[in-house]
């Protein structure tokens, strides 16, 4: 069954860090932000990420 | 001669198998017979036009404070449950040093809504710091069956000490985890759990959230060498993340041979093909040959709450829940009063926020002045129509009026479609869980959740045989969580055994109960259709004398 592809987060990683690793196409750093809104309003600012998160990193699948 | 012989009733054994009609032989606290005509007894139980069954087990508990000052777990085992899975999400007392104490206690306090009060009463650390001694004190006064989860955040606390707050694990303290899970599992501990979601009292993500997949990895590898299971709480208010944790799961247990559950799985009335998504994803790591359970809960969502403490239902109202939070009460009022305006006018804006949860929605439940009576089971639409103000207004207005004592509740807030939910709950692939047992005082009451899966899931829907709903919640969380020996009336396991009416089965109405110590109520429900509980051969409750007194069977059930 097709599932949205993610990654966890490495030592250091930033969402602007995984998007330049994982997503190089995308120009947009708020791009990764808006695929992964769980992570938009953490008490330690947007686009910071702990290590035992999942990051999409590609946008929701269309509905089957 | 036996030590008890139940009489006469509808054996429901809980393998699933067609219930028949005999006699439950018990003796030195297990079962001896099932079926046929058992000879002379020291004491009878007559179980004619009732249905016997295994006791119920709850996987997703946390009685790990009121264990501590009730050893029934009042009024858990009315409903017939006898045994409890507490320590979920992360949070367990032990084993815990001494200066992390109070940080644990107040995290628990702010995630399980238990009262200061009520958790200082029975929390008073006296096994000290180890988690065997821990299992060794609550099991001294136990009248209910105990299978403890260690919680991973406080695995972490006791390695890393402040540390565990803020970064991920060295090499060297993972390594020291692992031999501290490795001593809690050899002591008495059913597993692992672990939480990606919570956050502290200070609003910081819990320890076990700080820890990279490798540290969770390492752990799993230790609940193998002891086919122990991995309890997780997810991120579960999204499909696509509930997935991608059930991927994880299924890695973790197809690397380890660990069993994994995930609690909470809720149907979602706007998006219902959302949950059918999870429970494909579900199917697909079962081929692959791994265990990940998802638990999902019988019972709709309802949520009371008033200002006079913190609740989930003021929780995304940041100016509510900072009122909620001060301690003085003449300070609160003070408060509320002064910032009147800007409460009234956030409550109206969680129905833009949200649509369908609105303040609207509310019904008064309990109200302190007489005067007030004429409010109660009625809708904030329908007063603050009545009273030409917005419904924040109307909110604001009563609970100042009241000196901040009125309760509030929201009905079906969701997962209250009965067909599609039964559907699920019939599903061999869903475990029936996720009570949360003992927890959420204020908010809604966590008992009753096997009699409404009977009177619902049965009776209404007719989602399911009786014969499949006890096994749902008697064999089927035995075999899962591999608590041996319990779970099935057969000869040779344990005497857990609840007599029922499986016409009348149900859970009562929700009611406040002032018997946790301290000020305050909390919200349980009382049983409906239950005759007798027996755990570990020993009469514990009936319908007719209530709790024995000193009915004291119950046992740490992993050792």
């Amino acid at each position: 069954m097709p599932q949205r592809r993610y990654v966890h987060p490495e030592p250091g990683d930033d969402l602007a860090a995984i998007a330049a690793r994982e997503c190089p196409e995308v120009e947009d750093p708020n791009t990764l932000l808006s695929w992964n809104l769980h992570l938009a309003a953490r008490p330690g600012g947007r686009g910071s990420v702990l290590p035992s998160d999942l990051v999409f990193v590609e946008p929701p699948l269309k509905a089957q | 001669m036996f030590d008890l012989v139940i009489r006469d009733g509808l054996i429901v054994d809980g393998s699933g198998l067609p219930a028949r009609r005999g006699d439950v032989a018990i003796t030195d606290g297990k079962v001896v017979s099932v079926g046929g005509r058992a000879g002379e007894a020291k004491h009878n139980v007559d179980a004619s036009g009732r249905a016997v069954a295994p006791g119920f087990i709850d996987p997703h508990t946390h009685y790990d404070a009121q264990l501590c000052f009730d050893p029934y777990a009042f009024p858990a085992i009315e409903h017939g449950v006898t045994t409890v899975v507490p320590g979920n999400c992360s949070l367990s007392p032990a084993p815990l040093p001494a200066n992390q104490r109070e940080a644990f206690s107040r995290m628990f306090r702010l995630i399980e809504e238990m009262p200061k009060d009520a958790f200082d009463a029975g929390v008073d650390w006296r096994w000290g710091e180890d988690f065997g001694q821990y299992l060794d004190v609550i099991a001294q006064d136990l009248a209910i069956n105990v299978a403890p989860l260690v919680g991973h955040s406080v695995i972490r606390l006791s390695v890393m000490g402040d540390d565990a707050r803020n970064r991920t694990a060295t090499d060297n303290e993972i390594a020291a985890m692992c031999a501290l899970l490795d001593k809690c599992l050899e002591a008495g501990a059913i597993g692992l759990s672990t939480s990606f979601v919570d956050i502290d009292d200070t609003y910081q993500p819990v320890p076990s959230r700080w820890a990279a997949p490798e540290e969770l990895d390492a752990l799993a590898a230790v609940l193998g060498a002891h086919s122990a299971v991995l309890q997780i709480v997810h991120e579960f208010y999204d499909a696509d993340l509930t997935i991608a944790r059930v991927n994880q799961l299924a890695e973790l247990s197809v690397a380890h041979q660990i069993t994994t559950t995930l609690s909470p799985l809720f149907h979602n009335a706007a998006a219902p093909n959302e949950v059918q998504r999870v429970l494909d994803a579900v199917e697909a790591a079962r081929q692959r040959g791994a265990a990940v359970w998802p638990q999902m809960q019988t019972r709709p969502i309802d949520i009371s709450f008033t200002l006079h403490q913190r609740s989930l239902m003021l929780l995304t109202m940041p100016a509510w829940w900072k009122v909620a939070s001060i301690a003085e009460h003449a300070d609160k009022v003070a408060a509320v009063i002064a910032d009147k305006e800007k409460l009234a006018a956030e409550m109206d804006a969680i129905q833009q926020r949200r649509s369908g949860l609105g303040a609207g929605e509310f019904v008064v439940r309990q109200v302190v002045h007489e005067r007030n009576a004429n409010l109660v089971g009625r809708t904030i639409d329908d007063i603050a129509e009545e009273r030409g103000c917005t419904h924040g207004e109307a909110v604001v207005d009563i609970v100042i009026d009241e000196d901040l004592g009125t309760w509030f509740i929201r009905e079906s807030i969701g997962h209250d479609q009965s067909e599609a939910i039964g559907a699920m709950l019939a599903d061999p692939n869903v475990h029936v869980g996720a009570s949360d047992g003992g927890a959420h005082v204020g908010s809604f009451s966590t008992f009753g959740d096997t009699g409404y899966l009977f009177s619902e899931f049965v009776r209404t829907t007719g989602s399911m045989s009786l014969e499949q709903a006890v096994k749902k919640i008697t064999l089927d969380p035995a075999t899962i969580w591999g608590i041996e020996g319990r779970g099935l009336l057969a000869p040779g396991y344990a005497a857990d055994v609840v007599v029922f009416d499986p016409d009348t089965i149900a859970r009562g109405p929700e009611v406040a109960s002032e018997d946790f110590p301290g000020e305050g109520i909390r919200w349980i429900r009382r049983q409906e259709g239950v005759d007798t509980v027996v755990v570990n051969g020993a009469v514990t409750w009936t319908a007719q004398d209530g709790y024995i007194d000193s009915a004291r069977a119950g046992v740490i059930a992993t050792r």
